[in-house]
């Protein structure tokens, strides 16, 4: 970036910063802070600030791009070593990314943070506090300010779990290793005599009841979900490919999906012997119900982190400018973004954006062409930032 | 009070532990007094059995005394087992503890088995024969490298999973053996226990050292340790050490090792070492990752799923890490660069 679009972000940071009051995390003297600086490229790390105030001068001072805090607490937050820190525990962290969306290449930033927005709401409601019964006090939930949503689970009965007991907490949410045979019970439906005996002679696996609790109730409500969605557009099931189903099993599915078969799922709850039938309803209820955007699916899962660095609540986003900004959990439905996590005015300011963008920002939808003009500051904070326009 | 017969199979209750209380028998005389040879010939079979049987066993009981002399035996194996001083016998032996207890539990009624989990500090809430755990509990005690232990395939709501009998008793043995352990780990040998034993102990001690030389100064077939990455270092030294490994942590260990051409083998002889070892399983876990009996050959995986699994210790990397993206590929270079030397 060069010097004169670092100094107009640093400028208007710096404003922020010392006019914004910036809520500091719980236990915050046994937290590592670690910043990074504009234009830098290496982070600062290691940081520690015993009293408020102390840590207020040095965010005011240096006006980072980025700012973090360790979810972790330690004895000695600010060694420069892991094991000298001595780990005392850590928060529970979700970080749910649009980078990790399934089938959300190519659709708009907008539209991918209301994806995000939705999976993140189920992950709270449907997992956080139903399934494992958090208190709704002990989430606090954030915009990222980038990409995604942030939940914090501040619950102290989290705070000593190893990193592969967050792991299996994980795989719980993406509904990882989930059993078949647990899922899918089999039931005998017709006996025949031999020698005197009563053996079963067909037997068909039944559906979990979507009344029952964890992932059998989860996968019988997917799964009925499902049927309704292949009924009642007749024989189209061409839409399943969202469930990430390739064409060739859609195919095949068309052709071994009987109405006979469908209506033995829909009114006795048994699914049929076909393993691809089974399987195929399985793998998209699974998709359907799970978390898929967890960060770090491929990197490193945030979750199971137990010393992760994670965006410092109220601080500033370098790449947008957007706030990193806690959520009520009642307000989270009608959160929007690209509204609620805008900090800076909205006086002009002229930029010279390089290429033809649309975008809606504070309830105004923007149709930018390439080339000089004047936008909102808060606009043009988010097009330097994001390297989408250059200041004059 | 419960009755003598349930503490002797339960020595390890608080209650039994109260109950020696007020017998005022001394260390001095627990080890020395000849009033209490049975509970020290107890005490001795404990250990051993839970070293070369992986569980303390059970005695043929039949008067008051035979179960005053199996309460008592187990504060004298934990003296015994303290003095051996070594972290792997340590942990066969708290194996060994809470397996009997497992096997002895899996018989008992729900409210005892609550009972149970109230004084080790496992909690648990009853309604008639369910029980239901919190899922932090759960997942710190279950073995959930099993597929069917895994929490997503039980069913969990409001925090709370419920379980059998049985598999409480098994998430019962899990926090018996780890409380077992820290405490252990946390006491010291006093000399009385040193005189009482003298024949007995160097015997576990020699038992222990066999084991300890076993897995240490065999190199991994024609694998050499010095060599070995640290990520693969450190598995191999919990293993060594006696740990268990959680499963991402043995099937990368079996894949890289596969990787570099060990055979089924050798990589079998390796795991035997490890506390809970169940020789077909193991065998059929290694075969399967090996490509032997299953249609695919696993790949070793890369740096960065080792660092997903929290399996590359970063503070441990050195330069050779930073240039490559596979342990494997770690290995050979590392080969490569002691040649040139």
């Amino acid at each position: 970036m060069e010097d004169n679009s670092i100094l107009f972000l640093k400028k208007r940071f710096a404003r922020y910063y010392r006019n914004e009051k910036i809520e500091l995390p719980e236990r915050f003297g046994k937290r590592e802070f670690a910043f990074m600086p504009f234009g830098a490229k290496m982070m600062r790390r290691h940081l520690a600030f015993s009293k408020r105030s102390s840590f207020i001068s040095f965010i005011q001072r240096m006006t980072p791009a980025h700012a973090y805090y360790s979810s972790a607490f330690y004895q000695k937050p600010d060694a420069p070593t892991m094991d000298e820190k001595e780990w005392m525990g850590a928060e529970l962290i979700f970080d749910l990314d649009l980078d990790h969306l399934k089938g959300a290449e190519g659709i708009s930033y907008e539209e991918g943070l209301k994806l995000v927005k939705e999976e993140f709401r189920k992950l709270v409601e449907e997992f956080l506090l139903d399934d494992f019964g958090f208190s709704k006090n002990k989430l606090l939930l954030y915009f990222s300010g980038g990409r995604g949503y942030h939940c914090h689970v501040v619950d102290p009965k989290v705070f000593k779990l190893s990193s592969s007991e967050r792991r299996e907490i994980v795989d719980y949410i993406t509904g990882a290793d989930l059993d078949e045979e647990t899922l899918f019970r089999k039931r005998v439906v017709e006996k025949t005599k031999v020698k005197g005996r009563m053996l079963p002679s067909v037997s068909r696996l039944e559906i979990p009841r979507p009344s029952e609790p964890g992932w059998r109730g989860r996968v019988g409500r997917g799964l009925i979900a499902l049927l309704k969605e292949v009924t009642s557009e007749g024989n189209n099931i061409e839409h399943l490919k969202r469930y990430g189903i390739n064409r060739k099993d859609i195919e095949r599915l068309k052709k071994e999906l009987t109405k006979e078969r469908m209506l033995r799922i829909a009114e006795d709850g048994v699914i049929d012997q076909s393993p691809f039938i089974r399987r195929f309803f399985l793998k998209a209820a699974i998709q359907k119900a799970a978390i898929s955007s967890m960060a770090g699916e491929t990197d490193e899962p945030v979750t199971c982190d137990i010393k992760r660095l994670i965006r410092l609540p109220s601080s500033l986003h370098g790449k947008t400018g957007f706030k990193v900004c806690r959520i009520k959990i009642d307000e989270l439905e009608g959160f929007e973004p690209l509204r609620d996590a805008i900090v800076f005015s909205d006086e002009k300011v002229e930029v010279d954006v390089a290429a033809p963008l649309k975008i809606r920002m504070m309830e105004e939808s923007f149709n930018l062409r390439k080339g000089k003009q004047r936008v909102p500051e808060y606009l043009a904070v988010f097009l330097v930032a994001r390297r989408m326009a250059k200041v004059i | 009070m419960r009755d003598l017969k349930t503490l002797a199979r339960y020595p390890f209750l608080s209650e039994a532990k109260e109950y020696v209380k007020t017998l005022n028998v001394s260390v001095d005389e627990l080890l020395l007094d000849l009033t209490y040879e049975k509970a020290r010939i107890f005490g001795v079979e404990r250990v051993e059995n839970a070293v070369q049987k992986k569980n303390v066993g059970e005695r043929r009981l039949l008067s008051e005394a035979d179960y005053l002399a199996e309460i008592l035996s187990y504060p004298v194996a934990r003296m015994i087992v303290v003095c051996v001083d070594d972290a792997y016998f340590l942990r066969k032996y708290a194996l060994g503890e809470s397996v009997h207890a497992y096997l002895n539990l899996r018989n008992e009624s729900a409210d005892f088995l609550a009972a149970v989990g109230g004084d080790i500090g496992l909690s648990v809430k009853v309604d008639g024969d369910r029980l239901y755990v919190h899922f932090i509990d759960y997942i710190r005690y279950a073995p959930t490298r099993y597929r069917d232990w895994k929490m997503v395939n039980r069913p969990l709501k409001n925090g709370y999973i419920v379980v059998s009998r049985r598999d409480f008793a098994r998430l019962l043995q899990e926090c018996l053996r780890r409380r077992i352990v820290e405490e252990l780990e946390e006491r010291s040998c006093s000399e009385t226990v040193q005189d009482a034993f003298p024949e007995e102990l160097g015997r576990f001690r020699n038992m222990a050292a066999m084991q300890r030389k076993r897995f240490e100064a065999q190199p991994v077939g024609r694998i050499s340790v010095t060599k070995l990455p640290p990520c693969m270092k450190d598995i191999l030294a919990s293993m060594q050490a006696g740990e268990n490994i959680p499963h991402m942590g043995r099937f990368a260990f079996v894949a890289f090792l596969n990787a570099l051409g060990v055979n089924s083998g050798e990589i079998l002889k390796l795991f035997s070492t490890a506390p809970d070892y169940d020789e077909e399983r193991t065998r059929y876990q290694v075969e399967h990752v090996t490509g032997r009996i299953s249609s695919t050959k696993y790949a070793p995986p890369g740096c960065e799923k080792m660092r997903t699994y929290g399996l590359c210790p970063r503070d441990k990397m050195d330069d050779i890490c930073k240039r490559v993206k596979n342990p494997v590929v770690y290995y050979r270079l590392k080969s490569k660069e002691m040649r040139k030397k």
